[in-house]
Parts: structure tokens; C-alpha cells; sequence
């Protein structure tokens, strides 16, 4: 059964290839996939559905599936980002086939690794999902799309290189590859969560491999941006939660001073490096390594005490919020490029009085990004942040302050440089007198209207009652 | 000295004799710049591997009879190194007309 | 009845929403929907006086962490929401009137809806995470609504900045909260207790007093975050009245009041705190002095009101940091009602001039405009503490609580200056002559807009009767008797008599600006200030860093490491692929030896 998760959108793929109308094609599979998943969700109860069968006898491999509590909120998240991919960006004329096939194969891709019960198959469905976003980037990508597509290739792929050595180095000590099987490491645990920080933190953008984010998304096509940035990027979170501190305990607690470093580094350095953006797609981009760093103050958090309850909820939420939010925001970024051809923040003005809609759509995705209650993103960051005071006191009920609780005091001044940047941006573009670009906008179509919306709601249903989200992650 | 009181050679000295034709060989091959001596130089290499199949195949013997299995090798090396020669040869003079030259320091377009 | 509370947030969000989504063209249909929805909620509100309510449900549950959203209805939750649906009904009707021709009614009102909701949610919160929550909604709705005519640069500046220098104070809230938290094991009002931040130490506990004082602060403009209150004057005039004048500006008083009443701290043992209160007394008093400086040499009507309203707020702040919080409390409850009634007549006044806000173009107001003219005097006196006027019986209160500390001279000076500057509002703006085209054609508002006022002046002169729904913890008795005779009441009477003197000998009767004094003018040049260190500190590090992130990691780091590969496969290339085939040759032969002396010989 789930395997239809994973083969509706590759057959989808496949039936694009062989001539099947491209657009309805994928936004039905889309849509199937979606209804599926809604039911998935309105039915699941933790152990049911589990299925695979085995592909190797050693090591001891199977392409298995299972609809785990934290795989449910990020299949929801992956269904809700495809269905609006699939109606986002502009396709040029001709390449229907190439632009939606790949879509759909990105969107398999991180449905299969994040219903993977193998740590294998995770690790190849994500590559699955890796080899169109590249082609996507470098052929129907915009501006400098070659340099970029070659940044992301190359980081990401050595970023993969690194990850598989660290698994392979922790899986040897397992019984099998499966999930269920993963246990503290006897041996070398400080070398596998060191690979594992950096293979997955390269893939999630943690600084200092960040670079090839903020350009990839700026020139890759919408619907690619969407589900990188939105879906597949909390692959590397997803790790790390699942099997790193699964596996490496102990090595996650010996780097926890360098996690809270290279966090700090997400959020301040690169959120500084944000404040000094001047186009719009460059500005967003680099806010998405930004918000990583949050994620990353929940894991610091689960490093510094593994019995933290409160961390992995807090980060499960903050990813699905974040995916919502900045798909919401590429994709409307996207509809700005097409209505006044220009990214360049300066040269916008006064789009609210042309496009209100529009106006009204990104200021709630730009609120949203930057933690305003009432939407999901706030839910989340609030999380983590208690999260991080949760071992303010120890056992004893003295009061020590530890590294968790300083990079979380650091971290909140993020708070004030993500709302001084986004609402910059909201000002330049949105507000003040309209310009010589902006003069003739009309405001966003039904067709945009959809995908936006659809978002939209998504982040105001979860910001007011984020235990929609938790009740998955709750139940154990 | 008669002829047949001459001692038989042994295994090692065919190898010697072998090895020595296959260096001489290997060397042509280096070392000189006209394609088509390149080539004999080749066969040469050939012929040192035939003479250590024959002499291996005089000197392991099965039940007191040579090892023929090595003289069928020797057989089908001929053959094979005819046709090749057939081969060889035409491309070579396919490539004299293409670049009308077949001195092997000119031809350098597989540099990297 | 248990659930009434719940409608008091239900209704106004319903409200925003249904404008926001379906009554975008309906601008007349918004109006009436929002008027009517918080009249709604102000019947609630009355119906819930006195009351004693609580309900919750669960927010966010996950692990150890369980983060409620509910309400607890006590005295002062009760009192503050009649302030707050009684202010914002009243600001809504006269908004009708104000906003009529606007184009972008609908999304005006949305916004007032939104900003009733939000600010409901404050006064009605059962714990810290919701304040904050609400506390974060009600900057928003100010950011909208600040930012309403967002086509004027000003106004969309104005807008972007009050939005930023909350975030910074929020910054320290969040961590205060998050201490807290930390120290008592919850975030829940009812449940903390003081006993634990004994056990904390007063280090502890004083820090994190001070870091949920930072909110306070930024909300509610004091120094050094006061610098968005005055520039938020560009937006609507009904909205400085109800949002940056009457409630949402008084929540920094209302969440510090609320924070000692739950952690039970008192004059006894406010010493667990460590030197917390002195601190934010002194932060109030510098503010409410400071800010009446500023505000003698302003020209603008409605900037004269916002710094009079900085250094009230800088009032109410003092009190609370001499724990005597329900006098700052019932100074917001007086003051609340004032100064709503004289920036609505200020309102009234702008509308009349044909949207002209410098006093100094405006004059002979009171004969073209008696009932605006004459309900602003009623705010004036009672902003000025004339003896039984509301603002007399609050300010008496805080002067009481100051006694013994060197802030009642602060607070004496601070009086005299209010007189000093609201008179001379009154002088020019009313009295003399007409002296520009907008004051010569003034005439009264409205019905719709001079009802509110007349009401508003009904408010004031009743508020203070109202004072035994005030809370109370023993330190201080508010009351509403005065003490006639007392030393305090006549230092009080004696600063009034020497503001009003000095205001009638330099302004009674001129036509321009007797004295100047650049200091006051330009706001001790801290706004100046402020703009060169955002832009040195912030933007050139932030270009700093984009350059280091940009060539040094992603350039030399980055690069280099792909340069140098590129160099190493260059050195190959060119010495090993050298397209000779006599080498290629040697090279293979070399290759065969190596391998047959690894596999053969090599043992």
C-alpha cells in the first residue's frame, strides 16, 4: 500500500515521458497522492501498514516502508509542497515533459525516503530525488543556472560521499539496516556523528556548506526551489533526528560545542548575510539556510541530553513549518518574477496597491517566516526554544547554564534580523509609491491562487492548533 | 661436432631466447616513430609468446607425450595474428590518407 | 456563562476574518460588522465585571511541555477589558465618521478587528506563552495599521520600525519568559510562585524580571526603545487614540502588573529581585521626564500627545518599579480613558483643518468648535491632575508610592511640565485666531464623531469612581479621597500652578514660537543617534560578513579547494596525456611489469 505513495508519482513520471499529457498527468498524481495521504493520516495508528521485503542477506538490506509518527508529518508536508509545485512557476513552451517529470520524480524521490524504514533505501531515495533537482537547475534554471546547478552538484554530492562513509562506519555495527534495528554504536561513535554533522549538514545547508543554497534556489525553477527547499531538505534533519542520534549519542554530545557554533553560524552569519541581499529570490534563499539553524538548536538540544522530550517534537513542527513557508514564498517569489520581470528589491515598489492579494499572500509567508503567532512557524521556534531552556536546571535543581542555553539566548536575536530583513523586503517591494515595473501588475491569477492558498491555509491551520501536527509525533 | 650430439636445449634457455625477442620487441615498440615497424616490432612481441607456449608444450609433457594444448594456442596465434595483420595494415594505410603521414610523433591528437 | 470569555475572542477574529476574506469590496458592510462585533464584546465585558473565570484548553503538548491557551478573569483582567472594548467602541464609532471617505475602509476595520482580538487576548491571558502570542498579534495589527496609508513613505517607514523596535524588546521578553520558565517550572500565572525565586537567587531572578521588563519596554515606548511611539503618528488618528495612547501601549504595565501580582511580589519582599525594580523605576521616571521635554517643543498636535503619552507610560513604569503596581494600573485606567478622549479631539481638530496637524496653523479652535474644544479640555485638565478630575486621584497615587525615593522630585517636575506643555497646546491651538485657511473654515465634527467625545468625557470625569474594581495587595490603598493638606497634594497643586503660569505668560496669546530649544526639538537627537548606529553596527557588518561569507568561505575556502583540483588534474594532464603513443606505450609496459612484480613476486 504505500508503496503507491512512491510509484504513483514515478509512474506519473514515466507516463510523461511516454507522451501522457504533462500537467494533468502530474497534478492528478499529485492529487491521489494527497488524498492518500490525508487518508493515511486520518487512519494511522503508529505500526500499521508497515511493509517491504528483502533485496540483500548482507549486509542484511530491505526496501521496506513504514508510516512512522514523524514520517506521517513529513509525508503530509511532501504531498501538501508537491500538489502546490505542481501548480507553481511558469513552464516555457515545449518542455512540459522534462519540467513535470521531474517534479513528479523529485516528489517520489522524497516520499520513498521519508517512508523508507531502511536506512539504505533512505539513503537512495534521496539521490533518486537529487539527479532531476540538478537537471532542472541546470537546464531550465534562470540567470547564472550552470554555476549554480555545478555548486549544487558538487556540494551535495560530496556531502552524500561523506554521509554514506558515516553510515557505512555505524551500519557495520548494527545487526541490519533496518530502523528498527539502529542502537548506540559500540565503536568510534565521535567519528560517525562527526560525518554524519557534516554529510547531512552539508545537505541541509549548515555553515559553513551552505554556498550552494541561496544561489541553487534563486535560479532554479519554482516548482524545484518549492520542494528542494520545502521538502527535501529536512531529509538531513530527518537524519540526524532518526539515525544519528540513534546511532551516535554519545558522539552528537562530544560535538555539541561545534553544533552550537555552526548553528550560531546559520543563524546570525548567514542571517547578516541575508540583510545584505538585493534581490528578492537571493534574500529568500539565504532566509532558508537561515531557519535551518533553529532546526539544528532543537538537535543541539537532543545532543545535550537525548531525553529532552521536548526537542524533537519541537523540530518535527518547525521543518513542516518552515517546508510550508518558504514553498509558500518561493513560489509567490516566482509570480513577482513573472508579473514585473525584475528581482532586484529596489526596483519594486508599491505592489500592495496593485496586486493586494499578492501583497496579502506574501505578507503572511513573510510573517510566517519570521515566527509571527498564529502562524506554524511560531508553534515551532517556540518549541525550540523551550526545548533548549528545557536542562536549564539539573537534576539537583541547580541552575547551570550550558551551551544549549547561550546558543538559544544568541538564537533569539535571529528573531530581530530575520524581521528586520523580511520586512525590509516587505516594505521595498509592497509598500511606498508604485514604480515604473510595478505600474501595470495585475494581481495573482486563479491559477496562482491555488497553490497559494492552499499553503497559505496550511500555515494558519497549523500556527493556530499546532497539536494537528504533534499528535503524530506524540503517541510512541 | 655432430649435429645430433649438440646438447638439447633446455626450458630456460627457450624462455631466455623468448624474453630476449619480447624485450626487443617491447623496445621497437617504444622507441621507434614509424608505425608500420612499430607493428613488426609487434608481431615480434607475438612471436616471443608463441615460442614460450611451444617450448612449455615440448617440456610438460602428459603421460611421456608434449602437452598439445599449447601448440593449438600457437596455431590459433597465427591465425589471429593474420587477420590482424589484415587489419592493421589497412588501417594504417586508411590513416597514411587521412593525415599523410605515418610517423607516430605526428600523431598526437589524443593529447589531453 | 463559564464560556463568555471565549466569545470575547471569538467574535472580533470572526469579524477580521470575514472582512478580510468576503467584505474586501463592502467597505460600508466592514464598518458595521466591526462596530458591531466590539460592541458585542463590550456588553460581554461589562456582563463579566467582577467575575472570577478560568478555562483553557491545550496548545501545544509535547514531551514535558504543555502550553496552554485559556483565559483567567480576575479583577484586573475585568477592569482592563471595559478599558479596552470600552475605548475601542467608541474609537470605532468615531472612526466611521473619520475614515469615511477612505478607500481602504474595509481593511481598516478589518484591522481594528484584528487589533480587538488581539489585544482581548493580552488582558484575557492565563499564562506567559499566550501574552506573548497576543503580545506578538497586537505588534502586528499596529504594523498594519500604522502602516494603513503604506503608499506614504512615511507612513510605511513609521509602520517597519515600530514592528522592529518591539522585536528587539520581544527579544528579551522571549528569554525573561523562557527564565522564568526555567526558574518556576511553569508559565502559567496562577501556578508560579515566589518561593522559587528565592531559591534562584536574586541574581537569577532579577535578570530574568528585567529581560520580561525588556517587552514591557519595548511596548510600551520607554527609553531606549521609545522611539516608534512618536513616528507612529502617521498612522489614523482613531488608531494613535486606541492603540498608542489608550491600550495596546499600557500592556508593558499590564503584563509587569500582572507578572508581580503572580510571583506575589510585594514592598516586604521585593528584595528576592535584587536591584530589578529600582532599575525599572528609574527606567519609567528618566522616560517620563525625558519624554515631557521632548514634548514642549513640538508643533505637531498629535506628536505633542504621543510624547505626553511616552512620559505617562514613563509614569505608570515608576510605579510599578516601586511595587506599588496597582497604582500604575489604575494611572492606565485614568489615563487610558484621557488620553483617548484628546487624541480623538485631536482627531476631530485634524479633520475640522482639513488634515492639518501643526498647531501653530491651527488657533481660535474653540469658538468654531465648541462641544471638540471643550471635551478637550476636560482630557487636558485631567491629564494636568486639576484636583477632582480622574487623573488627579491616579496621580496622587503614584506620587504616594514615590515618596520616599528621590523619583518624587522626577515625578513633581514631570507635572509641572505636563501642565507647561498641554496648556500650551490648548493656548495656541484654541484660543487666539485663526492663522491659516484650514482653521478659518474649521467647523464642529460630526454627530458621529463629537458623541464619542462627549462620552469620553463622561468616562473621565467618572473613571475614578470606578476604583474599587481595582485590585489590591496591601501596599498601597487606592483611593479616590484626597488628602487635602498633605504635603504631596500640595507639591502636585504647586506644579500645576507653575506650568500653567509659565504656559499663559510665554503663550497666551502669541502667534509664533516665543523660545527655542534645539535639544527638546530634535529628541536629544537619539533618533539621529539610533539611525547611525543601525547603519554602522548593522548594515556595514551585515556587508562585512555577505563580503567574508561570499569570498572568503564560498570564494577562497570553497573555490580554492575546487582550484586546486583543477591545478593537480591540469599537472596530469598536461605531463601524462602528452598524446605520444611511444610513451603511452612505455607507460602500459611499465604498467604490465608493476603489476606481474605485485601479483608474482611481491609476497
Amino acid at each position: 500500500m504505500l508503496f503507491a505513495f512512491i510509484l504513483i508519482p514515478l509512474l506519473a513520471a514515466v507516463a510523461i515521458f511516454a507522451g501522457a499529457p504533462a500537467r494533468k498527468t502530474a497534478l492528478s498524481a499529485a492529487l491521489v497522492n494527497s488524498l492518500g495521504a490525508g487518508y493515511a493520516a486520518s487512519t494511522w495508528n503508529c505500526s500499521c501498514w508497515n511493509t517491504g521485503f528483502q533485496v540483500l542477506e548482507n549486509p542484511d538490506i530491505q526496501l521496506s516502508l513504514g508510516l512512522t509518527g514523524i514520517g506521517t508529518v513529513m509525508l503530509i508536508l511532501s504531498v501538501i509542497v508537491t500538489l502546490a509545485a505542481v501548480y507553481s512557476g511558469k513552464c516555457p513552451e515545449g518542455r512540459e515533459k522534462i519540467w513535470f517529470a521531474s517534479t513528479m520524480m523529485i516528489a517520489a524521490g522524497a516520499i520513498g525516503a521519508f517512508l523508507s524504514t531502511d536506512v539504505f533505501f533512505y539513503y537512495a531515495f534521496h539521490e533518486l530525488a537529487l539527479i532531476p533537482t540538478f537537471l532542472m537547475i541546470g537546464i531550465l534554471g534562470s540567470g547564472n543556472r550552470k554555476e549554480a546547478a555545478w555548486k549544487i552538484t558538487i556540494y551535495l554530492a560530496l556531502g552524500s560521499i561523506v554521509l554514506l562513509a558515516g553510515l557505512i562506519l555505524a551500519m557495520n555495527q548494527m545487526p541490519s539496516w533496518s530502523f528498527t534495528d539502529l542502537t548506540a554504536a559500540p565503536k568510534h561513535q565521535n567519528e560517525i556523528a562527526l560525518l554524519l554533522i557534516i554529510g547531512f549538514g552539508t545537505l541541509v545547508s549548515l555553515f559553513p556548506f551552505h554556498s550552494w543554497a541561496a544561489a541553487a534556489y534563486a535560479s532554479a525553477p519554482a516548482p524545484v526551489a518549492m520542494l528542494h527547499a520545502g521538502v527535501l531538505k529536512k531529509f538531513g534533519l530527518y537524519g540526524l533526528l532518526v539515525i544519528g542520534m540513534k546511532v551516535a549519542p554519545e558522539g552528537m554530545a562530544h560535538w555539541l560545542p561545534w553544533i552550537c557554533v555552526l548553528l550560531l553560524g546559520n543563524i546570525i552569519w548567514v542571517g547578516l548575510v541575508t540583510l545584505n541581499q538585493k534581490r528578492l529570490d537571493l534574500m529568500l534563499g539565504n532566509s532558508s539556510v537561515m531557519h535551518m539553524g533553529y532546526i539544528f538548536l532543537a538537535v543541539a538540544a537532543l545532543a545535550a541530553n537525548e531525553n529532552n522530550s521536548i526537542a524533537e517534537p519541537a523540530a518535527i513542527l518547525l521543518m513542516f513549518a518552515h517546508g510550508i513557508s518558504i514553498a509558500l514564498l518561493f513560489s509567490l517569489a516566482s509570480v513577482i518574477e513573472r508579473k514585473t520581470s525584475t528581482m532586484e528589491i529596489t526596483q519594486l515598489g508599491g505592489l500592495a496597491k496593485t496586486a493586494p492579494a499578492l501583497a496579502f499572500l506574501f505578507g503572511l509567508a513573510g510573517m510566517a517566516s519570521i515566527g509571527l503567532p498564529g502562524l506554524a512557524n511560531f508553534a515551532g521556534e517556540v518549541m525550540v526554544f523551550f526545548a533548549g531552556f528545557a536542562d536549564w536546571k539539573d537534576a539537583s535543581g541547580q541552575i547551570d547554564m550550558g551551551w544549549v542555553q547561550w546558543t538559544t539566548i544568541i538564537a533569539l536575536w535571529g528573531v530581530v534580523i530575520s524581521a528586520v530583513y523580511m520586512l525590509r523586503a516587505f516594505r521595498r517591494v509592497f509598500q511606498g509609491p508604485l514604480v515604473k515595473s510595478t505600474e501595470t501588475v495585475t494581481d495573482i491569477s486563479i491559477c496562482d491562487k491555488i497553490p497559494t492558498y492552499l499553503l497559505a491555509a496550511t500555515l494558519l491551520l497549523v500556527g493556530f492548533y499546532p497539536q494537528i501536527i504533534l499528535q503524530f509525533i506524540n503517541i510512541k | 661436432m655432430p649435429f645430433d650430439s649438440l646438447p638439447t636445449p633446455t626450458l630456460n634457455e627457450y624462455l631466455m631466447i623468448s624474453g630476449l625477442l619480447f624485450a626487443i620487441g617491447l623496445a621497437g615498440v617504444i622507441i621507434r616513430r614509424n608505425i608500420i615497424v612499430i607493428f613488426m616490432c609487434l608481431e615480434m612481441m607475438l612471436a616471443a609468446a608463441s615460442l614460450t607456449l611451444v617450448a612449455f608444450s615440448r617440456f610438460h609433457t602428459v603421460d611421456g607425450l608434449p602437452d598439445y594444448d599449447g601448440q593449438m594456442l600457437v596455431f590459433f596465434v597465427i591465425t589471429v595474428a593474420a587477420a590482424e595483420v589484415a587489419v592493421g595494415l589497412a588501417i594504417i594505410v586508411s590513416l597514411y590518407r587521412a593525415r599523410q603521414t605515418i610517423q607516430t610523433d605526428e600523431l598526437t591528437s589524443l593529447r589531453g | 456563562m463559564e464560556n463568555l470569555p471565549w466569545f470575547l475572542l471569538l467574535i472580533p477574529i470572526a469579524s477580521a476574518a470575514i472582512i478580510q476574506l468576503g467584505l474586501k469590496k463592502s467597505a460600508a458592510l466592514s464598518s458595521a460588522l466591526s462596530t458591531i462585533s466590539v460592541l458585542a464584546t463590550f456588553i460581554i465585558a461589562v456582563l463579566l465585571l467582577g467575575k472570577d473565570f478560568a478555562s483553557s484548553f491545550n496548545w501545544i503538548e509535547a514531551g514535558t511541555l504543555r502550553l496552554n491557551i485559556g483565559f483567567k478573569l480576575d479583577q484586573l483582567a475585568t477592569c482592563m477589558m471595559i478599558v479596552v472594548t470600552g475605548i475601542g467602541l467608541l474609537v470605532h464609532i468615531f472612526s466611521l465618521g473619520y475614515m469615511r471617505d477612505d478607500p481602504a475602509k474595509a481593511r481598516y476595520f478589518g484591522c481594528l478587528s484584528l487589533f480587538m482580538f488581539s489585544m482581548t487576548g493580552i488582558v484575557l491571558s492565563s499564562n506567559f506563552v499566550m501574552m506573548f502570542i497576543f503580545w506578538e498579534l497586537v505588534g502586528l495589527s499596529s504594523y498594519l495599521l500604522i502602516g494603513h496609508w503604506y503608499q506614504k513613505d512615511t507612513a510605511a517607514d513609521a509602520a517597519k520600525k515600530a514592528f522592529l523596535v518591539n522585536r528587539i524588546g520581544d527579544f528579551g521578553f522571549m528569554i525573561g519568559i523562557l527564565m522564568l520558565w526555567a526558574i518556576t517550572g511553569t508559565v502559567v500565572f496562577e501556578a508560579m510562585n515566589g518561593a522559587s525565586l528565592d531559591t534562584a537567587g536574586t541574581y537569577l531572578a532579577g535578570t530574568a524580571i528585567l529581560l520580561v521588563f525588556c517587552g514591557a519596554v519595548g511596548k510600551s515606548a520607554q527609553l531606549p526603545l521609545h522611539v516608534w511611539l512618536p513616528d507612529a503618528m502617521e498612522g489614523p488618528t482613531p488608531v494613535s487614540a486606541l492603540i498608542h495612547a489608550a491600550t495596546m501601549v499600557a500592556a508593558g504595565v499590564y503584563m509587569m502588573a500582572r507578572t508581580f501580582f503572580s510571583l506575589g511580589i510585594t514592598a516586604e519582599n521585593m528584595g528576592i529581585l535584587g536591584n530589578a525594580p529600582d532599575v525599572i523605576a528609574w527606567v519609567g521616571g528618566i522616560t517620563s521626564l525625558v519624554a515631557a521635554l521632548m514634548a514642549t517643543q513640538q508643533n505637531d498636535i498629535k506628536k505633542i500627545l504621543a510624547y505626553s503619552t511616552l512620559s505617562q507610560l514613563g509614569y505608570m513604569v515608576m510605579a510599578v518599579g516601586l511595587i506599588a503596581p496597582e497604582a500604575g494600573m489604575f494611572h492606565l485606567f485614568t489615563h487610558a480613558w484621557f488620553k483617548a478622549l484628546l487624541f480623538l479631539g485631536s482627531g476631530a481638530v485634524i479633520y475640522a483643518c482639513h488634515h492639518e496637524q501643526d498647531i501653530w496653523k491651527m488657533g481660535g479652535l474653540l469658538k468654531k468648535m465648541p462641544i471638540t474644544a471643550i471635551t478637550f479640555l476636560i482630557g487636558t485638565l485631567s491629564l494636568t491632575a486639576v484636583p477632582f478630575t480622574s487623573g488627579f486621584y491616579s496621580k496622587e497615587n503614584i506620587l504616594i508610592a514615590a515618596k520616599d525615593s528621590p523619583l518624587l522630585y522626577i515625578a513633581i517636575g514631570v507635572a509641572a511640565l505636563t501642565t507647561f506643555y498641554m496648556f500650551r497646546l490648548f493656548f495656541i491651538a484654541f484660543l487666539g485666531k485663526a492663522r491659516d485657511s484650514g482653521s478659518e473654515d474649521a467647523r464642529e465634527a460630526p454627530v458621529v464623531m463629537w458623541v464619542p467625545l462627549a462620552l469620553l468625557a463622561v468616562a473621565v470625569i467618572a473613571s475614578p469612581f470606578f476604583s474599587q474594581f481595582f485590585p489590591t495587595n496591601g501596599h498601597v490603598e487606592v483611593h479616590a479621597v484626597p488628602h487635602f493638606g498633605d504635603k504631596l497634594v500640595l507639591m502636585s497643586l504647586g506644579a500645576f500652578a507653575t506650568g500653567f503660569v509659565f504656559a499663559f505668560l510665554l503663550y497666551f496669546g502669541k502667534d509664533k514660537e516665543p523660545i527655542s530649544i534645539p535639544l527638546f526639538r530634535n529628541k536629544f537627537y537619539l533618533d539621529i543617534i539610533y539611525q547611525r548606529l543601525v547603519t554602522v553596527f548593522q548594515d556595514a557588518i551585515a556587508a562585512l560578513v555577505h563580503f567574508f561569507d561570499e569570498f572568503i568561505i564560498g570564494g577562497l575556502l570553497v573555490g580554492g579547494a575546487a582550484r586546486s583540483a583543477q591545478g593537480v588534474g591540469n599537472i596530469f594532464r598536461r605531463f601524462a596525456q602528452n598524446g605520444s603513443l611511444s610513451s603511452y606505450a612505455y607507460l602500459m609496459g611499465l604498467g604490465a611489469v608493476l603489476v606481474i612484480y605485485f601479483t608474482v613476486f611481491a609476497k
